[in-house]
């Protein structure tokens, strides 16, 4: 393990915070959306996260470090948020409008908590970059 | 036994830099595996590793060797044991990085570096100046 493994788990990191961001804004901007190519409402997605080992036959301390990978990203099988609201367009026969299935409140939650992981990430970086200006500087 | 211009001790602060910077690096796996589920935070036990060194160098201590053969402080960094902490029962997802810790973790770590870099730094300045004739 060296200084540009440390870089590259730390990189997987900041990618995978930033595409957990970008579900956060899609599922944001579609919270009303009530048409998608597929029909029907748009659905809640969440990343799947994974830790990958880079080193599967080093030593207990290599396998021990992983970095993080985004394996896809999944819809949400809750059931739409039904709303009476007969004049809408998208409306059923009892008037009822099936909007997204996703939570505001919780999408905020969720885009606090990315943002500080991401910051987690970066400031890594941040002390990588201190630890090895201090390696470079012995014998000076 | 001669002891040669680059002893024991220097070895041993380049093994204490090795094992820092591994562990800076399960520092960054686990805060990059922050949100992955079932993901366990593994640290390096320092005191146990640095004990399990010092004592081995006790037990297993070179009697006789090759004047030519480095002697060492028998600090093994090949096989540092890994901790790993379990997530507590109430985590839904069972990750166990919990981002407090990590983050003083990683300043510990990163000023324990910081100073035993300083010291090998010191230590080489100390051969330089000895070298030179006490001129700087």
């Amino acid at each position: 393990m060296n200084l540009l493994d440390t870089l590259q788990i730390t990189a997987s990191g900041l990618t995978a915070q930033r595409l957990r961001l970008q579900t956060v804004a899609s599922n944001m901007a579609n919270a009303r959306t009530t048409r998608t190519e597929e029909g029907g409402p748009y659905k809640k997605q969440t990343p799947l996260l994974e830790a990958v080992r880079d080193d599967p036959f080093g030593t207990d301390l290599d396998r021990a470090m992983s970095r993080v990978e985004v394996m896809g990203v999944v819809e949400s099988d809750d059931p739409p948020v039904m709303v009476h609201d007969p004049g809408h367009p998208d409306a059923d026969a009892d008037g009822y409008v099936a909007y997204p299935n996703v939570n505001v409140l919780e999408e905020m939650v969720d885009l606090m908590t990315t943002a500080r992981t991401y910051e987690a990430n970066a400031n890594v970086l941040d002390v990588t970059d201190t630890m090895a200006t201090t390696a470079l500087e012995i014998g000076r | 036994m001669s002891v040669g211009l680059f002893d024991g001790l220097h070895q041993g602060l380049g093994q204490v830099l090795d094992l820092r910077m591994s562990q800076h690096t399960l520092t960054a796996a686990n805060l990059a595996n922050a949100d992955t589920p079932g993901f366990k935070a593994k640290f390096l036990p320092f005191d146990q590793v640095l004990g399990a060194a010092v004592n081995r160098g006790k037990n297993l201590m070179l009697r006789a060797t090759h004047e030519r053969h480095n002697a060492g402080l028998g600090v093994n960094t090949q096989a540092p044991l890994v901790e790993e902490i379990e997530a507590a029962p109430w985590v839904a997802d069972g990750n166990s990085v919990d981002p407090e810790r990590e983050a003083v973790r990683l300043k510990q770590n990163a000023t324990m570096y910081g100073g035993v870099s300083r010291g090998l730094g010191k230590r080489l300045a100390l051969l330089k100046f000895a070298a030179s004739n006490g001129e700087r």
